[in-house]
């Protein structure tokens, strides 16, 4: 009984107390206005500026499907030249050959697998369709195998993914996306009508829900920030119709002449993505993998010494650089920045708590103890770091605006999200506390009887 | 009047301060030298010529429908359309324009056996009137003759006997001797090429691989399989604009089966391909700014707090004699060696993460002018800055030795 | 020496206008002792001040030393301030950032005098002071009374024509108070002209001269040729 009347007196003392501090906080703050302002104002705009680049660098080299990055890798096999690695940095090719792909698509060892590559699409909208007249225009679509859909699990609105005997039969299929089925019906269920891509139809299988990953990873060859693709057909039809790749096609050999000879070449210009559900399905894939260049060594390819890599997404994003080298020296130069105006901060208020030293002298004096002094002028401390992260948050808006005007391509990367909204304003507070902690400390070390010595 | 030797004991008395202050000048100095000189960096590469004319070119793409597209056809008609059109100097088919950072490129052997290329090229496949729609320059041999130009499919595997390249590539495979009539292989399995023809300058597509960024090669042939073409254009001066509209309507007018994609200026190429580089440019110079208003701010700050808590000294000087200008000028010489301690520390931080980013980063050695520029920025800006809080400690009256509390 | 005459000073402030010297006239002579007494509020720090240039004044005429400082600009009156005024506060005034030597030499900075006489004024101030062995002390680390005896030895290190002590003594023990006041009695017999306003009859009765100031007015000059009459002192602490 005693003791619990005890424990709430404490508490209760506590709560008093900290209603006091804040009191005399708020009161010292507005008895320097203009100060207060240049604390407030410093800290935000540190914060503004690191938490600006920080969420572009943060969105950019984030997990873009964090619930199966881990069993989703990119497949890299070195089939380049002989006398020069593919890159200047020694890494494996970032594409396939056409025949490594078939030929990995054809064993079927992963839980899944697609092959993929970027044709150029013009859409030829019926004249008649719906009464509306549009035009014929070009898009980006996608050649690639049905596990694709299943792989990186875009949201359907209508229907689903076209079938394997689709794929294997090179069928006339397509899944076109919310936006295409938008401007060519209206956006109707239009599973099972047809679509015209040069001039030839196809039967619309499926229609996605908006989908945008924020760094379109699974091919990053043309810039990872690129808009994900308007159409997707399979990857058999698109070789059928002999349609080329419109990203990067490499080559470290003469291909043979013709279509043929283009297929037959060493040129890479094809992704290849595996699922592999288990840490033992990665090793059995890894092996086989090896096997299989080993094997077509023997027949004469692959030149270079046997080298394979399986990748996560994760470790593929870091591999193919995709936060770019601008956007890391923007975010060491924002934490200097944010290095800068905390200094200033701790520089303001050290100046601030040091004049009240007096006031510090007399209140030790009249019986305040180090630690209520403390906790005084670090609930004052704190006040200025949480206006100043409110003040950092809106300024990071208006950051991000910029930001956006200035990349055009940035514009799923720069949005504030509300992780960041809260590091922003725990950063805030605690650089704050940090700023007020020194000057806190020092402002307590003033020695009673020092202040009433003299001036 | 400086003070220095009572100023200096002084500020030593107040460490903290002093290192804070300079520790913001510190950084400020050094984040401000590498910004500008990243800034200017990326100004130069800007700056680059690409040997063509920019200001009145232009090009517009066609992609015909189906596989049965005759596109060879539809090269000559659209030709011989846009060749007629008044206000266009002049037209070509063209595989690829400088500053568009997308197109071929091939190694250079001089020798059948070599194991690797000797260097790197762009390739720019494109008729006799190329060069000229262009504008770039040739300034030795000659350019193409119409009866030279053929057709490059898939099944091509040779390259054209006379070949026109940049000066930058023929000084790479020849230095110093003359270039015209000496021979080469694009594809070591084929017949060699020789140059017959020496250009000025010409850009290759790709403005950020510094390794072949000045290395192209003109090759009289133009892409006549598949269902794309691209045209350049250059408009008379002043017209471009209007061009750019009248050819696309007259180009989707002449064959209604294909898509005539956006006529892009080359103007607006080179906005596009280096948007990265100027976004970069304005990021850094915002940061300056707010850097060096920060940093004002805090020494406005600072000595308006110094000149409150000493007034009652500020006072005792003056009623011993110390002129408003002197007052004046004390402060302003205690911000003067405020601000070089660190800049001291400032300049060895400042070099230091410029060799941080050469390391990291592979960018070049900060030029030696830099920093001093930078000091004497800063100490500019200290002087500007304490001026507000100096002037106030100037007023404070004699009478404040005796008054004040 | 000093010579006021009418002379009359307001402070305005934005409710009340406080006239703290009014019609007040007074002559001293060189190498003389004045002490200025008075109530509290009576004007005695404004009159020190005025005095001593740290103010304007509202009306009537000032001469010092012969030169009438009426609408002297700031500069000329900061120059006369520093060559012939020497100033002794209640509050000692020592700059806490500065050690004693560099205290004293404050005045002698804005005199323009060479390192070498500065160096020498400063070391002869401070032996007067018999503080010679603290040169490098801050002013936090002594005492009042030494504070204070730093504080004479900077009035005097620029050899002013008259010395201005506004309560010398105020915050200081008797014991230490003597010791000051023995300090400036050597000063005045050596010729320096001295004016001090105290609060301690004491210490009035050893000046050569009473000025009673009461409401902004002098009210009453005892002209003492160096005798000490306590019955004089008794009459001043009935006042005071
Ligand atoms: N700056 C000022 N503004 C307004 N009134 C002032 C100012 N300075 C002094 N006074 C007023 O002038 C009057 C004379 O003040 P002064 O300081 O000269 O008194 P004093 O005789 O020195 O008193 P004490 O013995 O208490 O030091 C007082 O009434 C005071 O309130
Ligand atoms: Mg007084």
């Amino acid at each position: 009984m005693w003791s619990l009347h005890k424990l709430r007196t404490a508490e209760n003392e506590t709560t008093t107390m900290f209603g006091y501090y804040l009191k005399l906080g708020l009161k010292s703050l507005r008895r320097n206005p203009v100060l207060t302002a240049l604390m407030v104002f410093g800290i935000g705009l540190g914060i503004a500026a690191s938490m600006t680049s920080f969420t572009v660098f943060y969105l950019m080299g984030g997990d873009p499907i964090p619930w199966k990055s881990d069993r989703l890798h990119a497949v890299q096999v070195d089939n380049w030249d002989a006398n020069e690695a593919f890159d200047d940095k020694g890494r494996l090719p970032d594409q396939m050959t056409y025949i490594d792909a078939k030929a990995l698509m054809t064993a079927a060892k992963a839980d899944r697998q697609a092959a993929m590559f970027k044709v150029a699409l013009p859409i030829q909208p019926a004249s008649e369709m719906d009464g509306r007249d549009v035009k014929p225009y070009l898009e980006i679509g996608r050649a690639t195998y049905a596990d694709f859909f299943a792989m990186f699990e875009p949201p359907f609105q209508y229907g689903g993914p076209w079938n394997a005997e689709q794929d294997a039969n090179s069928a006339r299929v397509t899944v076109i996306t919310q936006e295409t089925n938008e401007k060519l019906f209206g956006g109707a269920d239009s599973v099972g009508r047809t679509v015209r891509f040069n001039n030839v139809e196809y039967t619309v299988v499926g229609v996605l829900a908006h989908w945008q990953p924020r760094v379109k990873f699974y091919d990053v060859t043309n810039g990872p920030l690129t808009d994900a693709e308007a159409a997707y057909l399979p990857f058999t039809t698109a070789i059928d119709l002999r349609l080329d790749s419109t990203g990067n096609n490499d080559c470290w050999k003469n291909a043979d002449p013709g279509w043929e000879g283009f297929l037959a070449s060493e040129c890479i210009w094809t992704q290849f993505w595996v699922q592999l559900d288990s840490r033992e399905k990665l090793a059995a894939y890894k092996s086989f993998l090896d096997a299989y260049v080993t094997e077509q060594k023997k027949q004469g390819r692959f030149p270079r010494p046997v080298a394979t890599l399986l990748p996560d997404v994760n470790q593929w994003l870091a591999l193919q650089e995709v936060v770019s080298r601008d956007v890391e020296i923007q975010v060491g130069l924002a934490f200097a920045f944010l290095a800068v105006c905390l200094v200033n901060t701790v520089g303001l208020l050290l100046a601030k708590f040091m004049r009240k030293s007096g006031e510090i002298g007399l209140r030790r004096a009249l019986g305040a103890s180090r630690r209520q002094l403390f906790l005084q002028h670090l609930v004052e401390a704190a006040v200025v770091g949480i206006s100043g992260g409110l003040v950092g948050l809106a300024l990071t808006a208006a950051g991000l605006i910029g930001v956006r005007a200035l990349y055009a391509e940035y514009q799923h990367i720069a949005e504030l999200d509300w992780t960041m909204v809260a590091v922003a304003l725990l950063l805030a507070v605690l650089s704050a506390m940090l700023a007020g902690l020194f000057p806190t400390w020092r402002a307590c070390q003033v020695q009673p009887a020092a202040q009433l010595k003299t001036q | 009047m400086l003070e220095l030797r009572p100023i200096l004991s002084a500020l030593m008395r107040s460490k903290v301060s002093l290192v804070l202050i300079g520790l913001q000048i510190a950084l400020t100095l050094a984040i401000v030298c590498n910004s500008l000189f990243i800034i200017s960096e990326r100004a130069a590469l800007m700056n680059r010529p690409s040997g063509i004319n920019e200001t009145d070119t232009f090009t517009v793409g066609s992609i015909g429908f189906g596989a049965d597209f005759d596109l060879r056809a539809s090269i000559a008609e659209d030709l011989a359309m846009l060749r007629g059109l008044p206000g266009i100097a002049d037209v070509a088919a063209i595989n690829a324009t400088p500053l568009s950072d997308g197109g071929w490129s091939q190694g250079i052997s001089l020798d059948k056996d070599q194991k690797s290329p000797t260097a790197p090229t762009a390739l720019y496949l494109t008729d006799e009137h190329g060069l000229n729609a262009l504008g770039a320059r040739i300034v030795a041999g000659r350019n193409f003759r119409p009866d030279e130009i053929s057709g490059r499919t898939r099944q091509s595997l040779a390259w054209p006997p006379g070949l026109i390249m940049s000066r930058a590539l023929a000084d790479k495979l020849w230095p110093g001797q003359d270039p015209i009539g000496k021979s080469f292989y694009i594809n070591v399995e084929q017949a060699p090429s020789t140059v017959i023809g020496i250009v000025d300058r010409l850009q290759a597509p790709w403005v950020h691989k510094q390794r072949v960024v000045e290395l192209s090669t003109v090759v009289p042939q133009v892409v006549s399989d598949g269902s794309f073409v691209r045209y350049l254009l250059r408009a008379a001066p002043g017209q471009r604009d209007a061009m750019m509209k009248r050819v696309e309507a007259r180009l989707a007018e002449l064959n209604p089966g294909r898509i005539v994609r956006d006529a892009k200026s080359i103007e607006k190429l080179r906005a596009d391909v280096y948007a990265e580089d100027r976004a970069m440019m304005i990021i850094l110079g915002v940061v300056i700014a707010s850097l060096l208003i920060i940093t004002a701010l805090g020494i406005v700050g600072m000595a308006s707090f110094w000149v409150t808590q000493r007034t009652k000294q500020i006072g005792t000087r003056r009623a011993l004699g110390a002129t408003r200008g002197a007052i004046l000028r004390h402060f302003l010489a205690e911000n003067f060696v405020i601000t070089s301690f660190g800049l001291v520390a400032g300049t060895l931080l400042a070099y230091g993460f410029n060799a941080w980013l050469i390391q990291n980063y592979e960018t070049a050695r900060m030029p030696w002018y830099y920093v001093p520029a930078g000091c004497v920025t800063l100490w500019l800006l200290g002087q500007i800055a304490v001026l507000g809080p100096a002037r106030r400690a100037s007023r404070v009256t004699p009478a404040m030795a005796t008054r004040s509390v | 020496m000093l010579k006021m005459n009418h002379l009359s000073k307001v402070y305005r402030t934005h409710l009340i206008e406080t006239h703290a010297l009014r019609d007040f006239s007074i002559h001293v002579r060189d190498g003389e002792f004045v002490a200025v007494t008075g109530p509290s509020g009576s004007g005695k720090t404004t009159f020190l001040n005025i005095a001593g240039l740290l103010e304007q004044f509202s009306g009537g005429e000032y001469f010092l030393d012969g030169v009438d400082v009426r609408g002297m600009n700031d500069s000329a009156r900061s120059r006369l301030r520093n060559e012939k005024i020497g100033f002794i506060f209640q509050g000692f005034n020592l700059i806490p950032d500065l050690n004693l030597f560099d205290n004293v030499d404050v005045p002698l900075r804005y005199r323009g005098f060479n390192a070498a006489e500065r160096k020498r004024r400063i070391e002869d101030a401070l032996a007067r002071v018999g503080l010679s062995a603290r040169t490098r002390h801050y002013p936090s680390e002594l005492s009042g009374g030494q504070q204070q005896r730093v504080a004479i030895a900077r009035a005097l290190a620029g050899s002013p024509k008259i010395l201005l002590a506004d309560e010398p003594t105020g915050n200081l023990d008797t014991q230490m108070a003597r010791g000051v006041m023995q300090l400036l009695e050597e000063l005045h017999a050596e010729g320096a002209t001295i004016l001090m306003v105290t609060h301690d009859p004491e210490l009035a009765a050893r000046a050569q001269r009473n000025v009673h100031v009461i409401d902004g007015q002098v009210v009453d000059i005892h002209a003492e040729p160096r005798m000490r009459g306590l019955g004089v002192v008794a009459a001043q602490a009935a006042h005071g």
